[in-house]
């Protein structure tokens, strides 16, 4: 019999505790994001939501988030009125501070919620397993460092996300799950990346007989196209009959902006660009042309619109055919063997061609990758070692979002802490593959994982102390991406192959 | 009447008693025929109790603690924003800024109205490296005169990083070896050690103090820890040298004082007489102490000059002049000054009575360790003393309330020491120690930390107000043994105690103190504090007796078969 100790419940309150002594703790624009979401929802009627513009931080997330936000003002109004006014741009009184943390640890309860039916969703022999998960999801650093230093909600989204994956496991709840999905989609869109994975395991599993394709179930097409479109109704209809859609989808697609982030995410485009930088000073050698405009901003390496010196510029529809081709192909095998675990690796491997593949993608979209995977990571010691680079790389990769010396120690022990127990624990846990595991993919992980922490010094210390503040600054950014992106692609490879040949 | 042990008898060879077996059995209850931990901390480390290496386990436990110790440190400290003359924070930085600045011979003469210098050397050599280190990063932090209220983000990152530092060089290695030795002489397990060790080092006081409020308590108590390890380990002229060093780091531990000079000279005499030792011992010391003052004395030219110097440091260092009490602490005078006013008395008469009571309250401990020197009786005697310093000597500051609760709580570390009986009592002092803080804290804007450290160290040991395990009878695997259950009347003051505390919070929260009293909810608190202390030295001298007796006991037993 496996202990199920310490129990969810403990680690929560523990984290519970660790987090509400975080409250002074730097924070970063996206609070007063929210906290502006929270003026405008409470203090201006629904038809300007989206209209709205006196902070630079306009309301850019789907309707059911803004109507969350409107619920929370609610109880911010007996915490500080002030918060709640459009025009007071940038408060923060503590009442503010406080309010605003206290709900971000109170809405995680979602999460625990979903993780706690996780476990039970497991049977009685593998519960030990889905137990550990649960908890080194539930103190994933990653929620830690953006939800409740950096400031966001993530917690609470992943929440619903997991509820609706684990909805999915039974034939009997399948519609539910759905229902849920649609509403994480009208949170938050980003999960619009997953939403392909969904589409086709809810039409193979729900709206087809599971023997045979051509014989699809019309009932149940019936309750899950009234039961989404109502979904999807009930968020835009009200923004539709004003005729706003227009403006939402502006608001929600903001696509006037560049290929990278201002800090490059550590995926494809991160090693398409520092590879053009390392080309720079060959490229009189190698007779290549050089775009003189790209060359200042790309010593800057800290910018909005990258260009490219040598290589060819990519455009959003690159971007789009790369990601497309790359959520296909596991969606082909989804299709074909439409059973839970199939279906969660899918969602894995879309949140990989999403991440790896798209355009403006945000660091913090990384969550999108690790949090479904860490559900299936303890399957087998090959979706384990798959796993490993992934959680060193895409916790590391974060590091850059808190920059300020406080907060320096928390990130990196904490993540260290969870490193080190988690990868020890599930290493200890993880049962034999019944397949052979790949030898080079293995040696590969290792090399990465013992070449973390000399970088991570280097970038950190080091390198402050040769060249200073100042110089170079670029240099351990780039080198910290260009190191999560190696990590995040290998691991991307290593779950390809685990994915296809199960 | 029983009989002296016989003969020498050497250390390996102690046996202990039998009503603990040593085991992890308190650590363990059964439900429904399950084994399941006994409270929250226990089953944090659930996992480890199979065996899991010590190098993989410390590391974490050291991780995590400080990852709370950091979290703290982010909340204010004791004079924030208050000129002219801020707080303790602001008095650290101000010593490191003249000990960098000033030729040794000043560093206790030098401006005494802001902040002068009133620690022994070893925190002015420590202020001294400090600053050097600080200067490194921004010399503007550390100017001479400039820089006085200086509050620079950075620089609060920095000082919390030396307190930080300075406590893993120090206190921490102290507590992980002593632990490590205590346990092994005590027969615990491995496991039942590192949860102990979790505990301890989770102590909320200690936390609040040092990294909320700013102070480097941890470096003096690291230093006596250090003293304890050595003694255990039979070095004596290292637990000298060491002992010396908390002392010149720090004047408050000569609360220790008395138990540690008992208990050396009881070695040098029980069972029989060493006269090399004791004259080892004493050159020690008396050397310790002179390389210790040498760089004050080395500044001088001039005899008179060294006297002064000394005679500076001494006056500086022991202010005498101030009165009894200061503020409003938990002790016995502020207790009996509330109802009885104490100023009608003049100051060398209070002085001669504190003197007398301090005497009389440690005077049993201290002939206890004389008569039975043995490393396992420190731990109750030292808190047991230092509870007396406590509550009746001179100029006591609530702060010095972790003087006592050190080694009160490295007791949780002994034979039994996570048994239902020990932990409700050690825990219940540790929480009414943060408890009295909570003015002094509050006025650093420090109660929300003050909340979550001590209720999450509740929490994790299922004390009160978190769990009423400790009340509830219940099958435990250590059944039929000593401390299974506590006994009614622990029960019922505890809860007392514990309502109290709680009751005290709601009224200090809402209730506005009459007009004519603003201080007296912080009485109240202060004369709770000083019943619960009184009780809390009353305990530890009880277990001293009952320990000593217990050894007593087994040595006359062995002699007994040995004649039989």
């Amino acid at each position: 019999m496996a202990d199920l100790y310490p129990s969810l419940a403990q680690c929560a309150i523990v984290a519970t505790a660790f987090k509400v002594l975080l409250f002074p703790a730097y924070k970063s624009t996206d609070f007063e994001v929210h906290r502006n979401w929270l003026a405008i929802t409470h203090s201006l009627p629904v038809q300007e939501w989206y209209y709205e513009k006196s902070s630079e931080w306009t309301l850019d997330y789907p309707p059911f988030f803004a109507a969350f936000e409107w619920m929370l003002s609610q109880a911010a109004r007996y915490a500080d009125p002030a918060m709640l006014v459009v025009k007071n741009l940038n408060y923060d009184s503590w009442q503010t501070i406080y309010f605003q943390r206290t709900t971000v640890i109170v809405t995680e309860l979602v999460l625990l919620f979903a993780l706690s039916r996780f476990v039970k969703s497991v049977s009685q022999q593998n519960k030990h397993l889905a137990h550990i998960a649960s908890l080194s999801i539930f103190l994933s650093p990653g929620l830690l460092i953006i939800d409740h230093i950096h400031f966001q909600y993530n917690g609470f989204l992943y929440g619903i996300l997991i509820l609706s994956i684990v909805l999915a496991r039974r034939q009997s709840t399948l519609l539910y799950s759905g229902i849920t999905f649609a509403v994480l989609l009208c949170l938050k869109h980003i999960y619009l990346y997953l939403a392909l994975a969904y589409f086709v395991y809810l039409g193979r599993a729900y709206c087809l007989d599971p023997k045979s394709v051509f014989r699809p179930r019309f009932f149940n097409i019936i309750k899950l196209g009234v039961c989404v479109v109502g979904v999807f109704a009930l968020a835009f209809g009200p923004f539709a009959s004003w005729g706003q859609l227009l403006q939402l989808k502006d608001r929600l697609f903001p696509f006037s902006r560049g290929l990278c982030h201002a800090y490059w995410a550590p995926n494809v485009w991160a090693m398409y660009s520092f590879a053009d930088r390392a080309l720079i000073p060959f490229a009189a050698r190698l007779g290549l042309s050089v775009n003189r405009d790209a060359l200042a901003s790309v010593t800057r390496g800290l910018v909005g619109d990258t260009s490219f010196a040598i290589l060819p510029e990519v455009t959003k529809e690159h971007t789009f055919g790369l990601t497309f081709l790359f959520q296909l192909l596991p969606l082909i095998k989804l299709w074909l063997r439409p059973d839970w675990e199939t279906f969660v690796g899918a969602i894995t491997l879309c949140g990989y061609a999403s991440f790896l593949f798209g355009w403006h993608v945000h660091e913090k979209a990384v969550l999108l990758i690790i949090i479904p995977f860490s559900l299936i990571a303890l399957k087998d010691r090959r979706y384990f070692s798959a796993f490993r680079p992934l959680a060193v790389a895409g916790h590391v990769s974060l590091f850059p979002l808190l920059f300020t010396a406080g907060e320096f120690p928390i990130k990196t022990v904490y993540t260290i802490l969870w490193l080190v127990l988690f990868l020890y624990v599930f290493d200890q846990v993880a049962p034999v593959s019944e397949q052979r595991r790949v030898f080079v993919a293995d040696r590969f992980s290792l090399l990465y994982l013992t070449f973390a922490i000399p970088l991570i010094v280097y970038c950190s210390v080091v390198h402050q102390l040769i060249f200073g503040l100042e110089r170079y600054e670029f240099l351990p950014l780039m080198f910290m991406s260009s190191y999560s992106a190696l990590g995040v692609v290998g691991s991307w490879v290593g779950f390809m192959v685990v994915f296809f040949t199960a | 009447m029983a009989p002296p042990p016989s003969s020498y008898r050497p250390r390996k060879k102690r046996k202990f008693p039998s009503s603990f077996t040593g085991s992890n059995n308190s650590l363990i209850v059964e439900t429904d025929g399950k084994a399941s931990p006994a409270f929250p901390l226990v089953s944090f480390l659930w996992s480890a109790r199979a065996g899991v290496s010590q190098w993989l386990v410390l590391p974490l436990i050291l991780m995590a603690v400080g990852l709370f110790r950091w979290a703290v440190s982010l909340w204010g400290y004791s004079g924030f924003q208050v000129p002219p003359m801020h707080g303790d924070f602001e008095a650290q930085r101000h010593w490191m800024e003249i000990t960098i600045h000033l030729p040794v011979a000043k560093w206790y003469l030098y401006d005494l109205q802001y902040w002068g210098l009133d620690y022994p050397p070893l925190t002015a050599y420590h202020s001294w490296l400090l600053g050097k280190l600080g200067s490194l990063f921004d010399p503007a932090w550390f100017a001479l005169d400039e820089s006085r209220g200086f509050e620079d983000p950075l620089l609060k990152v920095f000082m919390r990083g030396t307190v930080i530092a300075s406590e893993y060089l120090i206190f921490i290695p102290a507590v992980v070896n002593f632990l490590r030795r205590y346990t092994r002489t005590q027969n615990v397990p491995v496991w039942s050690a590192s949860i102990a060790l979790v505990a301890i080092l989770l102590q909320p006081a200690t936390i609040l103090i040092d990294h909320g409020h700013f102070q480097y308590n941890t470096v003096m108590l690291g230093l006596v820890v250090a003293s304890l390890d050595a003694i255990l380990a039979g070095r004596m002229l290292w637990a000298c040298i060491f002992f010396v060093g908390a002392l010149g780091f720090k004047q408050m531990a000569l609360y220790y004082a008395p138990i540690m000079f008992a208990f050396l000279l009881g070695v040098c005499i029980f069972p029989k007489i060493h006269i090399i030792r004791l004259l080892c011992i004493s050159l020690v010391t008396a050397v310790a102490f002179v390389v210790l003052f040498l760089p004050l004395i080395l500044g001088q030219s001039v005899l008179y000059a060294v006297a002064f110097q000394l005679a500076q440091t001494i006056h500086r260092v022991f202010p005498f002049a101030r009165g009894l009490f200061e503020d409003k602490v938990a002790n016995a005078w502020c207790a009996i000054h509330t109802f009885y006013k104490l100023h009608r008395f003049e100051a060398s008469l209070l002085q001669r009575m504190s003197l007398g009571a301090t005497l009389a309250s440690i005077l049993a401990p201290c002939a206890i360790i004389f008569r039975h020197p043995r490393a396992s009786l420190l731990l109750p005697a030292l808190s047991s003393v230092a509870w007396g310093f406590f509550l009746f000597s001179f100029q006591v500051h609530e702060k010095s309330v972790l003087l006592p609760l050190l080694p009160m709580t490295l007791l949780l570390a002994g034979d039994g020491g996570l048994s239902k009986e020990t932990r409700a009592w050690v825990g219940w002092a540790n929480i009414l120690g943060s408890w009295t803080m909570f003015p002094l804290l509050a006025r650093d804007e420090l109660r929300v930390p003050y909340f979550v450290m001590t209720l999450l160290w509740a929490f994790l040991l299922g004390l009160p107000p978190t769990s009423l395990e400790i009340f509830r009878g219940r099958a435990s695997l250590e059944d039929n043994t000593l401390g299974a259950e506590l006994h009614v009347l622990t029960k019922l003051l505890h809860a007392c105690f514990y309502l109290a505390m709680i009751a005290w919070h709601v009224l200090e929260a809402f209730v506005a103190p009459p007009p004519g009293k603003p201080d007296l909810w912080v009485v109240l608190n202060a004369l709770i504090g000083a019943g619960g202390f009184g009780i809390a030295y009353l305990w530890c001298a009880w277990k001293l007796i009952q320990q000593c007796r217990r050894i007593d006991q087994k040595a006359a037993d062995e002699t007994d078969k040995k004649n039989q």
